[in-house]
């Protein structure tokens, strides 16, 4: 073991130990808090499910509608309901925990998942555009069908555009652009980091 | 015994396990609380100088500890898993949020535990050192505050090698120069 024993470092040390101790309601604090998270955990976990359910009953519902729309949104809920629940099971997965690894590791790991998240994202958005797209040039070949639904139920088709087309759009990419810039300062901080590291 | 009353037995053994082994991580987690809870304090302070976001930050790396307890399986000693996962944590903390270096007189002196010596001038003097070396040590980048927090709370080379993930040779040449450094910061003062 090598032990540095000269009076200045000493005198650090001394001051240091000195610096603080853990607030006395500590450890009741800490309980509390994985209490809290165990109880969000399974609240989530039953909501999850709830909501889930609620949205197959609701694709079951739509499904039976009269409209040309009716399989097509309850085909979308059934899809994004599984795309969901294969989200959170990914999520919920035991993974390997980084945080018990040593530093360098820890912070390689971190760079590289900073890394992959960001490419996912850039990937979503060009998802996203190529999913637009596509709407359109299919609308175009069938117009002759959908439009005749359209003179039939315009209301309905006025309410899938402003949901689609005004909010889900926006919304999303503003979302994204948010979480990209976030993800641009995490990466920034990380090379800052494993520079720091390799010098 | 019918087959219903054999899965309720074997349902009603696994719950006794997983009870059991949670009451032994429980004990483990406050032995460790207790042992390392005043280290994991002192950590926070390099890594935090708001005193508000710094006791968050202490429950969560305590928060982070209790969730690797279960998968430890004693790779590597007690004290190197608890410091890594506090450094760790840590940095995570200084990449989402970039600590605010505060000046000298901002630091919230109630914050320190009043020192129980007879003299008032003597105990301002220490509290103020302690106070420079504190900020002295925030000013330091990340990975070198790591290093002298380490030394300072008394780890071996070998331990630090072990947290950090880079060699004893690389820990004796790092430490020499932030020790210099930190000696410069604080201008020979103490």
């Amino acid at each position: 073991m090598t032990k540095t024993n000269d009076r200045e470092f000493d005198t650090w040390r001394e001051q240091w130990s000195s610096v603080a101790d853990p607030p006395g309601e500590f450890q009741r604090k800490v309980q509390q808090r994985i209490k809290r998270q165990e109880r969000r955990f399974v609240l989530g976990n039953i909501l999850t499910a709830i909501l889930f359910l609620g949205m197959l009953i609701f694709a079951w519902f739509m499904r039976h509608q009269s409209t040309w729309m009716g399989p097509g949104w309850a085909t979308g809920i059934w899809v994004l309901v599984l795309v969901a629940a294969g989200c959170r099971v990914w999520v919920l997965r035991q993974t390997w925990r980084p945080q018990t690894q040593s530093t360098r590791s820890f912070v390689e790991l971190w760079h590289k998942r900073v890394t992959a998240r960001l490419r996912l994202l850039q990937i979503s958005i060009y998802l996203s555009l190529g999913w637009i797209i596509s709407c359109a040039v299919l609308t175009a070949a069938n117009w002759r069908t959908i439009g005749q639904d359209v003179k039939v139920h315009p209301t309905e088709w006025v309410v899938v555009l402003v949901l689609c087309v005004l909010m889900q759009y926006p919304l999303l990419w503003y979302g994204v652009g948010w979480l990209r810039h976030r993800k641009l300062a995490e990466l920034n901080e990380v090379e800052k980091i494993l520079g720091e590291m390799q010098d | 015994m019918n087959y219903a009353d054999s899965v309720t037995d074997r349902f009603a053994g696994q719950v006794k396990i997983v009870s059991e082994h949670r009451q032994v991580l429980e004990t483990q987690f406050a032995r460790i609380l207790s042992e390392y809870g005043a280290a994991i304090s002192r950590l926070a302070f390099s890594y935090e100088a708001v005193a508000s976001v710094r006791e968050e930050l202490v429950q969560e790396i305590a928060l982070a500890i209790w969730q690797a307890l279960a998968h430890f399986r004693g790779d590597c000693s007690e004290r190197t898993f608890v410091y890594r996962i506090a450094h760790n944590r840590g940095l995570t903390h200084v990449g989402r949020r970039r600590p605010l270096h505060q000046p000298l007189e901002e630091l919230e002196e109630s914050e320190q535990p009043v020192d129980p010596r007879p003299h008032l001038e003597e105990q301002v003097a220490r509290t103020d050192q302690r106070a420079q070396l504190m900020s002295a040590i925030q000013c330091l980048p990340v990975t070198h505050r790591q290093m002298i927090v380490l030394a300072l709370e008394g780890l071996s080379h070998t331990e630090i090698a072990e947290v950090m993930g880079i060699t004893e040779n690389n820990v004796a040449v790092r430490l020499t120069r932030i020790r210099k450094a930190l000696k410069d910061a604080l201008g020979g003062r103490t």
